[in-house]
């Protein structure tokens, strides 16, 4: 028999190891070098600023504004996104005819680029757009949905929630079918009604499923970028900016990139604490047997 | 069957009210005169012209070409990357396997906008900024696909390697004749994954490329939006079905392998 030769075994693994020094590690260390210095590539002679971007940073009031504009988002749509998720994956789990057809059609606007859903809510949204013609239809008042302080962040939060939803169906519908038919059974035997058997038993074994769901969508909303791009930039008066979009305008615009990078590691702090927050959140609430 | 009818009477609406928004995009794009306020033809007839102009368009054909260009690269690249790599930490023994599967793990953790600008840097360094490149290469090796690959390796019997082995068969010829073979299912998840996410992605190409003859359709299309005149429905209408339907077929076509790589990516 041949043995293994070590050098294949490298060489498979090269690519990785390229990518990783290369596009993971080195920058990795490059910008948490750069968060504590003052580096811009527009300007010669870096300086060691210790903490202070950081400082700065806590100390700027549109920092704090793109962060509650994240919170707002992030605290505004989990909840429907979830619900809606959940109900959807819930009307799909039986077996009944055209159950494929409607997992799939839910699944549709996860698949479709960012950037074309938020022209088509950009669309929907315009003053003479649909969503507005419905309204006045109803003799409703039709608001600039995108243009007015008080409607823009949730204009887009209503399309988030929309276009998310049928990803984590998908993922609550793993969930559902992990759960053992015979739990429902026995429970049908002894005359559960279908919301107790919804909250004694569906719910309960859903919880880890819950929480990859909360985890992952947290994550991904405080990343919120496209979105605000194509459909305010930022705007009106800084109500749709999110930290992702101030990172980038204070990157890119203005090649501040010490101080980017120093939000970009506030950024994944917050990431990580929420994460961890929501875990101890879940687990706690699990009954003790 | 009363359920049945019972669960079509209120899925049905509900399905047509979240696809809605499509059915506007491809309306508006269809129609003579853009009529806002209801999407559909305002005096009667389909037309194409919006998709002709769109064609004519010379820089929109070209992100049409980018997009394609950039996203075939992608794909082969990660097919190949994570078969090789996957199977090497499904398998084989190398020195610091378990670091090396840590690096991947913190990878995958890690949200890629905290190497949003130490990535640009690296890539103005390597003189990659705006060059196809910076489309291309930081995305060839994917943590995902690897870990993917790598855990489907671990299912494979270790049987069938050694009995080529024992017949004299190289480390090349193996990893060839018999694992690619068997990786198929996988690679085929990872090609699909990677082909819709690469096709989707904004910010990334957004900023590392700033001519506008480098430019990915969704980075174009967005740009489009926001020129001074006003917007013309009808044409973005129309670049946003043609950017729709190669993930929209793909998607059709591949549901099956999309939503299993799902369930995979929701148990790691």
């Amino acid at each position: 028999m041949r043995a293994q030769s070590p050098a294949t075994s490298w060489g498979l693994l090269s690519p990785w190891i390229v990518a990783f020094a290369l596009f993971g590690l080195y920058p990795f260390a490059f910008s948490l070098w750069a968060s504590v210095t003052d580096y811009s590539p527009i300007r010669a002679g870096t300086q060691f600023v210790g903490l202070a971007n950081y400082g700065r940073a806590l100390a700027d009031p549109a920092f704090w504004t793109a962060l509650a504009n994240t919170a707002f988002f992030v605290v505004g749509t989990i909840p429907f996104t979830t619900a809606l998720a959940l109900g959807l994956a819930l009307a799909v789990q039986p077996a009944f005819p055209g159950r494929t057809f409607f997992r799939v059609g839910f699944f549709v606007p996860s698949v479709v680029s960012v950037v074309v859903l938020s022209l088509i809510f950009k669309g929907l949204y315009a003053g003479q757009g649909p969503v507005n013609a419905a309204l006045r239809a109803l003799g409703l008042s039709a608001p600039d949905w995108l243009l007015d302080p008080e409607t823009a962040l949730p204009a887009i939060m209503a399309m988030d929630v929309w276009s998310a939803s049928g990803y984590y169906m998908i993922i609550f519908l793993a969930g559902l079918e992990a759960i053992p038919r015979e739990l429902y059974e026995a429970a049908r035997l002894e005359g559960a009604s279908a919301w107790d058997r919804f909250t004694r038993i569906t719910l309960p074994l859903l919880r880890p499923t819950l929480l990859f769901v909360l985890v992952v969508n947290t994550v991904r909303s405080l990343q919120i970028f496209a979105e605000v791009f194509v459909m305010t930039r930022g705007g009106p008066l800084h109500r749709t900016t999110t930290v992702v979009y101030y990172l980038y305008e204070q990157a890119f615009y203005r090649f501040d990139l010490g101080y980017a990078s120093a939000v970009a590691y506030l950024l994944f702090a917050v990431t990580l604490g929420l994460a961890w927050a929501q875990m101890r959140l879940v687990r706690s609430e699990e009954p003790t047997r | 069957m009363s359920g049945t009818l019972r669960r079509w009477i209120w899925l049905g609406p509900l399905l047509a009210t979240m696809l809605f928004p499509f059915a506007w995009m491809t309306a508006v794009s269809l129609a003579p005169v853009a009529d806002l306020s209801l999407g559909l033809p305002a005096s009667g007839g389909l037309t194409l012209e919006h998709y002709r102009a769109l064609f004519r368009t010379a820089a929109v054909s070209r992100y049409l070409v980018n997009s394609g260009v950039v996203a075939l690269l992608v794909v082969g690249l990660n097919v190949a990357t994570a078969a090789m790599v996957g199977y090497v930490l499904g398998r084989r023994r190398v020195p610091g396997e378990r670091l090396w599967t840590l690096g991947i793990v913190a990878t995958l953790m890690l949200p890629k906008q905290v190497l949003m600008i130490p990535l640009y840097l690296v890539l103005a360094r390597l003189h990659l900024l705006d060059t196809y490149a910076a489309l291309v290469l930081p995305f060839a090796v994917d943590a995902f696909s690897i870990f993917l690959v790598r855990q489907y390796v671990s299912g494979i019997p270790l049987e069938l390697e050694e009995a080529a082995r024992v017949d004299g068969a190289s480390d090349w010829r193996v990893f060839r004749s018999v694992i690619l073979p068997l990786l198929k299912p996988v690679l085929a998840v990872v090609a699909i994954q990677s082909f819709l996410t690469n096709w989707n992605s904004f910010l990334f190409p957004l900023i590392f490329v700033d001519s506008d003859r480098l430019r990915t359709l969704p980075v174009g299309l967005a740009l489009l939006s926001q020129t001074e005149h006003s917007v013309d429905w009808s044409f973005l209408m129309a670049g946003s079905t043609v950017a729709s339907i190669p993930v929209l077929a793909v998607f059709l076509v591949f549901q099956r392998q999309i939503l299993s790589g799902l369930l995979a990516g929701a148990e790691k």
